[in-house]
């Protein structure tokens, strides 16, 4: 049985510009106290293509948990964008969020971001070279599109 | 009203009457929801937007739910599902709202059901779940063929475990006076236990017999008068019916007739006139109403409501209907006194139906007793107080956390969030805690959120929790109140340079305990909720940078404990208790024995620990301190670091015995005797090796002793101490001259003429004696040993001399010579195995019994078609690749270990499913493999043969296989024409 169910993940500035930060608030709601923290990561998926291109932006650990509902914010730096494949670096890609208790992911909340140039002009004739320091990041929606049991030893 | 559209499984009324439940298959999980009735009931509700249709869902449940019911006082709800869990429902009240986190369309839960208790036993999928009369035990049956008694007083404890079905077991009812338990499986048969002894009281086989195929569910009822029992899918003249079973003698006269199909679920009417329903239907045999057309699929469960006129069904298509009979259709039903009246008429004394008004009047016959009820209508009072206190607070609490609102927490968390650095230095989060799990218990439950001041904590404290919460164990009150006062302090100050905006919290919160704590001494109570608090405070603690702050206080803190002469009386149990109690204390209560100068030194170490997992060492450090100092420990726990990755695999070593005996087989009967150091000749000692065939003897001697020795029909060897090895032919004549192996022997075996060596450094050699060439060449087991702490757990030899280690994981692997890798042959825990489903496949159940080494290594126990049947729920593509793949590991496996007999056996089993799944493309490829060029060509590279067995033989098996499913019909012409031109040649 799922211990560890989340209840809400909010995106704090909602668009933003592209170099800033990351925030999510995070709800979630455990039945019984855990042992040890949650681990808690932001990955931005560069490209769909390739996983190579994963980034994870950050990870923290989250405890204690006692049982009941617990709220954080997950902050995180924004990708490093000379990671990102250029031809990937406008349009709609993936911001995952998971949690891995004893190194078990067991949720996973994806959120699609749309990257694209907030000027009219550019936004019509991309430049070549990304600028994006013109990008501005605009979060979709979230599904959750999976959600594990953790086996807890006890 | 669905959950668009996957399959509903079951569906029950609440007590009274006002909502019901539902579970079934969710999106990615198993799902439950509560629904309010009224819209059900009464169109006007239906259209009124303001009357909420749903009231709470939950997917907790990680697979499908296929049962939840009420109990019978509407407080609890139990669910079942294929994730093999029961999970039991509490209403519970709750600050702020409640969504279904990525459901579509986030529905606000207007009620909160909480999951109070999770009941682990079952090792297969939960199929239905039953409340007893009384609400005193909860019944579970379950694919893995019991049914498990809980205490539903005392969960998740286990009162009985009922065993005896050969089949899954798909449904349960109880005795509505709680006398019988009743449950029906697969097997073809329905069960009566006795709730007394939970024994078996009798079994029913004879209307199933007759039955094939199985349903999804069996759901059973007992009449609400006790008197019949109603089983669902039983036969009767090869025509489907409810089967009726008398309580009497357990008789099986009557049924219920009229079904086309199988009958999955039977559902007595609650409070209906049970003769009524009864006579009409079993005299006239006719049935009272016949509904059909309703789903598009089959029906899964039934529920009466409260007034017995109408029932909810649910279907696997998704839905749920509500039908309404008017009370001529059905009878007058029956009020519940009526019912207690004729159980009571009946049965004497009822174990259900003991209402408010008849205890009132039942006489209580033991003192104890008298007292026992007269505290229990104490604290229902008190509670009764409490809870309105509490619901008085909690509704002007409502979406507001200590004087804040929800809104104003949000804004202010990053702010506020406590954020750590760990050792490795990771950033670590104490998330805030908005709301707690409220089950019952009140005032722990609070006492666990961080975020505890202002007027409302203040008021909590001061009304209801303080008297409750405290702590303390009575029998040291005096120490340890003593301690308490001058600790926590201390604690508030170490935090206080820490958080800067925690930091009013963290006062608030610790001057009230410490303000409460004098009066607190006295009253003995759990000790949750103090441990709570301290558990906080050594969360903020942490927030400190450590050592500093807290070495600084400790001097002063322990003059204070001096002063208070608490050194001497601090016993070994208060040491543990305290410092389980907070880290900050060990080194309070510690230096009670020694000097100041080592007490800094033991702050240190606790600092060390605690960057790194915090909670876990507070714990840990009390029992090290007790035991030993902790410098000494630390220098221990270095050493076993140092040594632990230096030291390399090493095995068991069989020490010198003076005499042993070992049969190698019984049929011919043949064993070895050894005895070491029998005859001293000119100062030598001498040990003697005698071996026994069907009686004709034989015996050598041997300069050293004899460590082990091992035996097949073809040779006998032994190794001996300075690392010679012998062989000796089955007559006693040497064929070797001794072998010098590289280290100690730790395991020798024989198969045929092969000889397996295994030595103490972990490396394996196989030698065919009778070729006089090595098999396998002083191969390490490194790779398959590696990395933990792993064990040979038994080896094998097959009689292609090829070896079988087999570990203590449950993992099995072989060498291949021929590729010089070890393959894993064998997993206990390989899910693939769960999974697969080829009974379709087999050609009958005997074949399934192929021996071989294969069947050694994996163990006989092959219930994969029991197992696969769990996953019904699982979509067919899924079952069909885990199929596959498990066939062709087994084929694979096989090969590698050049079992042909085996290679043949899962090769036949593995085309045939796929013939009946309709790959073509595997299938093609097998039959070219097997069939080889047709015209002879020297450049071939093909192989006539595999593992010793004609591949065109093979073919020729496979033909009438592939002949089966008309799709093939062009690759069966094919190989047949080729393999006629084969013959022709």
């Amino acid at each position: 049985m799922a211990k560890v169910s989340v209840l809400n993940v909010a995106v704090l500035e909602n668009p933003s510009p592209f170099h800033s930060p990351f925030r999510f608030e995070i709800s979630f709601e455990c039945s019984e106290a855990l042992a040890d923290d949650l681990e808690w990561k932001i990955i931005y998926v560069g490209s769909a293509e390739s996983e190579e291109f994963d980034q994870i932006l950050d990870s923290v650990l989250v405890g204690p948990v006692p049982a009941g509902r617990h709220m954080f914010v997950f902050q995180a730096d924004a990708p490093n964008p000379s990671l990102i494949p250029e031809t990937d670096a406008v349009g709609v890609t993936v911001v995952l969020i998971t949690c891995t208790y004893h190194g078990q992911e067991f949720i996973r909340v994806g959120y699609y971001v749309n990257n694209e140039y907030l000027n009219p002009e550019l936004r019509e004739n991309p430049p070549m070279k990304p600028d994006f320091s013109q990008v501005g990041s605009l979060y979709l929606g979230g599904v959750q599109p999976c959600k594990l049991g953790v086996k807890v030893s006890s | 009203m669905d959950h668009l559209r996957p399959p509903i499984f079951s569906v029950d009324i609440h007590p009274d009457g006002t909502k019901f439940a539902t579970g079934g298959q969710g999106q990615d999980s198993g799902k439950v929801v509560i629904w309010n009735m009224s819209p059900v009931l009464q169109e006007d509700d239906e259209k009124d937007e303001n009357i909420p249709k749903m009231l709470c869902q939950m997917d907790n449940h990680l697979a499908c739910v296929n049962c939840v019911r009420w109990s019978n006082s509407g407080m609890y709800l139990a669910s079942g599902g294929d994730d093999k869990l029961i999970m039991v429902w509490k209403r519970a009240t709750y600050i702020g709202p409640s969504t279904v986190f990525g459901s579509s369309g986030k529905l606000a839960n207007v009620e909160q059901w909480r999951c109070v208790s999770i009941l682990r036993n079952h090792s297969g999928d939960v199929m239905d779940v039953a409340w007893s009369p009384h609400d005193a035990w909860l019944a579970s049956c379950s694919v893995d063929n019991t049914v498990v008694i809980w205490n539903a007083v005392k969960f998740p404890e286990i009162l009985a475990t009922l065993r005896g079905h050969s089949g899954l077991v798909k449904g349960l009812t109880w005795d509505p006076v709680g006398k019988y338990i009743a449950s029906q499986a697969d097997d073809r048969s329905l069960k009566v236990w006795r709730t007394l002894d939970w024994q078996l009281e009798t079994s029913i086989t004879k209307p199933f017999d007759e039955c094939g195929g199985t349903t999804h569910v069996l759901r059973l009822s007992w009449s609400p008068d006790g008197h019949y029992l109603v089983s669902a899918h039983a036969m009767n003249n090869s025509g489907p019916t409810a089967q009726i079973i008398e309580r009497e003698g357990w008789k099986t006269n009557m049924d219920f007739v009229g079904h086309r199909k199988a009958v999955t679920v039977v559902v007595s009417s609650q409070g209906t006139e049970g003769d009524g329903l009864q006579d009409s239907l079993t005299c006239l045999k006719r049935p009272l109403v016949v509904i059909h057309e309703l789903f598009d699929k089959s029906i899964m469960d039934i529920s009466w409501t409260l007034n017995g006129l109408g029932i909810l069904v649910c279907s696997m298509d998704g839905s749920v209907a509500f039908l309404d009979f008017s009370q001529d259709e059905l009878g007058d039903p029956l009020s519940e006194e009526e019912k207690s009246r004729i159980h009571q008429s009946t049965y004497g004394k009822s174990l259900a139906i003991m209402t408010e008004a008849q205890l009132s009047t039942a006489v209580i016959e033991n003192p104890e007793m008298l007292k026992y009820q007269r505290r229990q209508q104490q604290q229902q009072l008190d509670q009764k107080s409490a809870s309105t206190r509490e619901t008085g607070s909690a509704t002007s609490v409502a979406g507001v956390v200590n004087g804040e609102s929800l809104e104003d927490i949000r804004k202010n968390l990053l702010k506020k969030q406590v954020e750590t650095r760990t050792a490795d230095g990771r950033r670590r989060i104490t998330p805030l805690c908005i709301a707690q799990l409220d089950t019952g218990d009140f005032s722990t439950a609070f006492f666990n959120s961080i975020p505890l001041s202002g007027s409302l904590a203040g008021t909590m404290l001061s009304s209801h929790s303080s008297p409750q919460l405290l702590p303390l164990d009575s029998s040291t009150p005096n120490s340890f109140g003593a301690s308490k006062p001058c600790t926590e302090p201390v604690v508030a100050a170490s935090a206080r340079p820490a958080g800067d905006s925690v930091n009013k919290d963290s006062m608030n919160a610790t001057s009230t305990p410490a303000a409460l704590s004098p009066s607190v001494l006295t009253t003995p109570s759990k000790i949750e909720p103090m441990k709570a608090f301290d558990s906080r405070f050594t969360e903020r603690s942490k927030a400190t940078p450590g050592a500093p702050a807290l070495t600084s206080v400790t001097p002063t803190a322990m003059e204070r404990l001096k002063e208070q002469n608490l050194v001497k009386e601090l016993r070994p149990r208060d040491l543990l208790e305290s410092s389980s109690d907070s880290d900050e204390k060990v080194p309070l209560t510690k230096p009670s024995s020694l000097s100041k100068r080592k007490l800094e030194l033991e702050v240190e170490t606790v600092e060390k620990k605690k960057k790194g997992r915090p909670r876990k060492d507070s714990r840990l450090m009390p029992v090290s301190l007790s035991v030993q100092s902790p410098a000494t420990l630390t220098a221990e726990k270095e050493a076993m670091c140092l040594s632990a990755p230096a030291l390399a695999l090493k095995l068991p070593i069989p020490g010198p015995q003076r005499a042993f005996t070992l049969q190698v087989s019984s049929d011919p009967s043949m064993y070895i005797e050894v005895e070491n150091e029998v005859t001293v000749v000119g100062g030598v000692k001498l040990s003697r090796l005698k071996c026994n065939r069907e009686g004709k003897e034989w015996e050598t001697v041997l300069t050293s002793r004899i460590l082990t020795a091992a035996g097949s029909c073809d040779v006998v060897c032994v190794a001996c101490e300075k690392r010679m090895l012998s062989v000796f032919s089955t007559c006693g004549r040497r064929l070797l001259s001794p072998i010098l192996l590289p280290s100690p022997i730790s395991t020798l075996h024989c198969t045929g003429s092969y000889v397996m060596a295994l030595t103490a450094a972990a490396t394996l050699s196989v030698w065919d004696v009778h070729r006089q060439v090595v098999v396998v060449k002083e191969e390490s087991l490194h790779s398959i040993l590696a990395g933990s702490d792993m064990t040979v757990s038994q080896i094998l030899l097959t009689q292609h001399g090829i070896p079988v280690m087999n570990l203590s994981d449950g993992k099995a692997y072989c060498f291949n010579p021929s590729l010089s890798t070890w393959n894993l042959v064998s997993d206990k825990q390989d899910s693939l195995a769960q999974c697969a489903d080829f009974r379709s496949s087999l050609p009958s159940q005997d074949a399934m019994l192929c021996s071989g080494p294969l069947a050694i290594i994996q163990g006989r126990t092959s219930n994969s078609g029991r197992q696969a049947a769990r996953l019904f729920s699982v979509p067919h593509v899924v079952q069909q690749e885990t199929t596959l793949a498990y066939l062709e590991n087994q084929v694979a496996a096989a090969l590698t270990l050049q079992s042909s007999h085996e290679y043949r056996h899962w090769l036949l089993l593995y085309a045939r499913y796929l013939v009946n799944e309709g790959f073509e493309y595997r299938l093609r490829e097998i039959c070219k493999d097997l069939l080889g060029p047709v015209h002879y060509s020297t450049g071939s590279q093909w192989e006539s043969t595999v593992v010793g067995l004609r591949k065109r033989e093979l073919l020729k098996e496979l033909l009438p296989v592939i002949g089966q499913n008309l799709r093939f019909q062009r690759l069966f012409t094919e190989c047949q024409e080729q393999l006629d031109i084969l013959r022709d040649k």
